[in-house]
């Protein structure tokens, strides 16, 4: 089943903010991403069981560590505690199977995230609007859990040059974040796609 | 703003974070005769320090794990901050 939109009744295409006398390349590029798996992975606290690959990804212990691959991510959420997400639907069959109901909480949240994906040289400037995370410090393939003008959410850096970041809020309060991020993005010019 | 140390993710700031009252603050044993009076330390009496206390916070917005914080209730200064299941050093 494919998911449905959290922003369709906000997001609509087009040019906005100070995008004037800008070149393409030059304003933020906004737009809301669907169809993606989204699971979330907890190791129970007494289990010792190491984890196994998926598509081929280890899942490493460390923080802000993301283990990617062309299709899937795996994000680090806290200790023992995984966000795995992944344009492969069918890749929850083999989570399921791999991570054993003793040892694991596997939880499919595919449809209960936003994701707002940004791209520009500008988005750590529309980041730090909101955010109290020292965003210098976030090199690609980092992800890290904070808030946004209070709205708690998670940012995925998936390339640096320019920057590009997949934004994933509760889905209840992704109308609130995107109006956010896109009242941040204003003053550089955005393209909303 | 103040910044606290997540034994966990690293500096982050205090709004990713939640209080979470004293963490000196022993239960009962399990199992064991209580009485009121240790029932009602435990529950509801709590000193009220100035100065160097260990307190608990919940990095809520962050890794979601309790943590330990040595905090000057006086002047918000940050001295040290543990992971929940390690031990308080006297």
């Amino acid at each position: 089943m494919s998911s449905i939109s959290a922003l369709a009744n906000i997001h609509s295409t087009g040019r906005f903010g100070d995008y004037e006398g800008k070149k393409d390349n030059d304003i933020l590029k906004i737009s809301e991403i669907k169809n993606l798996l989204i699971v979330q992975i907890v190791q129970f606290k007494n289990s010792t069981i190491s984890t196994e690959s998926i598509d081929g990804l280890k899942f490493k212990d460390e923080p802000m560590n993301v283990a990617c691959n062309d299709d899937t991510r795996i994000l680090w959420n806290g200790p023992k505690n995984w966000l795995l997400i992944s344009n492969k639907k069918d890749l929850l069959i083999n989570v399921v199977k791999a991570f054993n109901e003793k040892d694991f909480a596997v939880t499919d949240l595919s449809h209960s995230r936003a994701i707002i994906e940004i791209e520009g040289k500008n988005v750590k400037e529309v980041l730090k609007k909101g955010c109290p995370f020292n965003f210098n410090s976030l090199n690609i393939n980092n992800s890290i859990n904070s808030t946004y003008n209070g709205i708690a959410f998670t940012v995925d850096l998936i390339n640096d040059n320019p920057d590009k970041v997949r934004l994933f809020a509760l889905r209840s309060f992704g109308e609130s974040l995107y109006h956010s991020i896109t009242d941040a993005s204003l003053e550089f010019g955005y393209n909303s796609i | 703003m103040l910044y606290i140390f997540c034994p966990h993710c690293g500096m982050r700031s205090q709004n990713e974070f939640s209080y979470g009252g004293d963490a000196t603050v022993k239960r009962p044993e399990l199992n064991k005769e209580v009485s009121d009076k240790d029932w009602d330390n435990f529950v509801y009496n709590r000193k009220s320090l100035r100065g160097k206390h260990w307190e608990l916070w919940q990095h809520i917005s962050g890794c979601r794990q309790w943590i330990k914080v040595e905090r000057d209730t006086g002047t918000h200064e940050i001295f040290n901050t543990l992971k929940a299941d390690e031990e308080i050093s006297k």
